[in-house]
């Protein structure tokens, strides 16, 4: 089916044939589109359809079971180590998305406004590296770095301070998830920055407004939704992940995703770690959706 | 008093020291595992035991890193050709038709990067596990392409968005049919952007590892593999094979960025650099 187009329309006698306009035209989108819709129904729709409807299964003599019991929910969701992997890992994706965000916007500016056009799509490059590879060989690294024979306690020994315990608390977790989440927030952030309108930026400019105005008046508001859309994303990263707790912490306390590992693993209990996938989901999509009203409020301000 | 010509350098010093702190802080952990896979040492640490390749020799002596080694290649393969022939065909129907439940079905293939793999590789487990396919190679491309033709739609679509609406229009008025349109017009145009989406599916595939760790059952891939060697006794292996697998990934990541043009880009206006602090 071809597109509208301004052009004026062929008549009818310059047409090859109809049949090549109208040649069977549903047959292309079909054969082309019907692989993919199969592809994503079977290897993603279904297993978390799936995920949600096993936790309404049994397990019986380690065998899962179809059935509908409500048993699995109301043991997750009313017990204690649910409540403590819920809370610790909120707060510590909160306190990821607050610092990824702190760091990542003036380094955006910096990149976006400071850098040559060349050095920047050169900082771009460079950044889009880690986010494409080996978070978990990274986690690791830092593992080695600041383990309690590690090399930062290594050069503080060589300079005559006492070693530290950099490994196994909220510091050295938020390292690890600021590694993962770091690279994406600047980059979301970097090119809101710089497909900002730059005449509004004169505008202010000439109008007499002083650098900092002109960030907090014209640039953040400008790049709202881009700043909504770092957060959410830094958020789900840090909410969903998995080996930073694990290296970092040594899982102590677990989050929900080192909760749900776990028990899969112990006796096979995956009618309850469906439950606290299932629930880790209908978190991220309420985050999601906040996030979304949280754009939107503000443009309808600015409109009205 | 302060003079403003100096709270403006100021500003600029913090400005590029928090650059520079950053970028340290993103190439720190890949330079640590490089330095240390050619350190003598059993445990890596400072000072450096000198240089050595006694540990690549042992990771490339080890035949189950040879295997894990094999299979990621094979699997990245099957998904860097599956997900990039499963995005095109995205990327084109978006671009082209209009249907009811588009939407949907764009969100389908765009939405599966942002589950956490944690909750999509049990998923997949407990379904493919359920229709007898778990524990195969095959199977974790299958579901490696589920995640990956995301971004291999996203780099496709955004070249079309560079394509004249026009010009396949001409070529079917030109007696061409739609599918020599695709053939002769679309594909060669979207050469590079999937070139671009092929490197980088293989890098998303080459890099995962919870998906791989739970639908692989006893086919590891080499990040499954270092994952349950992390999780045993300290290895100094682990460099030397981290040493591999982020040379590989970095080959793949550059490969499909010299393929994209995707830059940040102004908007309209003149690019203001150097202007007033």
């Amino acid at each position: 089916m071809p597109p509208a187009s301004p052009k004026p329309p062929i008549p009818d006698a310059f047409r090859p044939s109809a049949s090549i306009y109208s040649g069977s035209p549903a047959a292309m989108p079909v054969a082309l589109g019907l692989p993919v819709l199969a592809w994503q129904a079977v290897f993603f729709l279904a297993p978390l359809v799936f995920l949600v409807v096993i936790t309404f299964w049994q397990v019986r003599s380690f065998r899962l079971e179809p059935a509908f019991v409500l048993d699995n929910w109301t043991r997750i969701l009313w017990s204690t180590p649910f409540h403590r992997a819920l809370g610790h890992t909120l707060q510590v994706a909160a306190t990821t998305t607050v610092l990824a965000l702190l760091l990542a916007l003036p380094l955006a500016y910096t990149i976006a406004f400071r850098l040559s056009v060349r050095v920047r799509d050169l900082a771009v490059s460079l950044l889009a590296v880690p986010v494409f590879s080996s978070y978990m060989l990274r986690i690791y690294a830092w593992q080695v770095v600041l383990g309690a024979d590690g090399i930062a306690n290594a050069v503080l020994g060589a300079v005559g301070l006492p070693k530290l315990q950099l490994l196994g608390g909220a510091f050295s977790l938020q390292v690890g998830l600021l590694t993962l989440t770091l690279p994406v927030a600047v980059l979301i952030l970097v090119f809101a920055m710089v497909g900002v309108d730059r005449t509004l930026i004169e505008a202010a400019e000439n109008l007499g407004c002083r650098r900092a105005q002109v960030i907090t008046r014209v640039l953040i508001p400008s790049i709202r939704p881009a700043i909504v859309l770092a957060g959410t994303t830094t958020f789900l990263l840090a909410f969903g992940d998995y080996v930073g707790p694990l290296f970092m912490t040594g899982s102590k306390p677990p989050t929900l995703s080192i909760l749900l590992v776990d028990t899969v693993k112990s006796g096979s209990q995956w009618p309850r770690a469906s439950v606290v996938g299932v629930s880790m989901l209908a978190i991220l999509v309420l985050v999601f959706a906040l996030g979304r009203l949280a754009g939107s409020v503000r443009i309808r301000r600015r409109a009205s | 008093m302060i003079s403003p010509r100096f709270v403006r350098r100021l500003s600029r010093l913090l400005q590029y020291g928090l650059l520079s702190l950053f970028f340290a802080f993103v190439a720190m952990p890949m330079a640590v595992i490089v330095v240390f896979s050619f350190d003598a040492n059993r445990f890596p640490s400072i000072p450096w035991g000198g240089f050595s390749l006694v540990w690549h020799e042992a990771a490339w002596a080890d035949p189950m890193i040879r295997e894990a080694f094999v299979n990621s290649i094979w699997v990245g393969l099957g998904t860097a050709v599956l997900s990039t022939a499963i995005g095109f065909a995205a990327a084109y129907i978006d671009f082209r038709h209009r249907f009811f439940g588009k939407r949907l079905f764009v969100f389908a293939v765009a939405i599966p990067p942002a589950v956490p793999t944690t909750i999509l590789g049990m998923a997949m487990l407990a379904f493919v596990s359920r229709i007898g396919l778990s524990g195969r190679l095959e199977t974790i491309v299958a579901c490696h392409v589920a995640v990956a033709s995301s971004f291999a739609m996203a780099l496709i679509r955004l070249r079309l968005g560079e394509f004249g609406r026009d010009l396949e229009p001409a070529a079917w008025n030109l007696g061409a049919s739609p599918w020599a349109g695709l053939r002769f017009v679309v594909l060669p145009f979207c050469r590079p952007a999937l070139i671009a989406a092929f490197f980088l599916s293989a890098a998303v595939s080459f890099d995962e590892y919870m998906i791989a760790w739970f639908v692989g059952g006893v086919h590891e891939t080499l990040p499954v593999r270092i994952l349950n060697q992390l999780q045993g006794q300290v290895n100094p292996k682990i460099n030397a094979i981290g040493a591999g697998v982020l040379a590989v990934s970095l080959v793949l990541v550059f490969l499909a960025r010299r393929f994209t043009n995707l830059r940040p880009e102004p908007m309209h206006g003149p690019d203001l650099r150097g202007d007033s602090a």
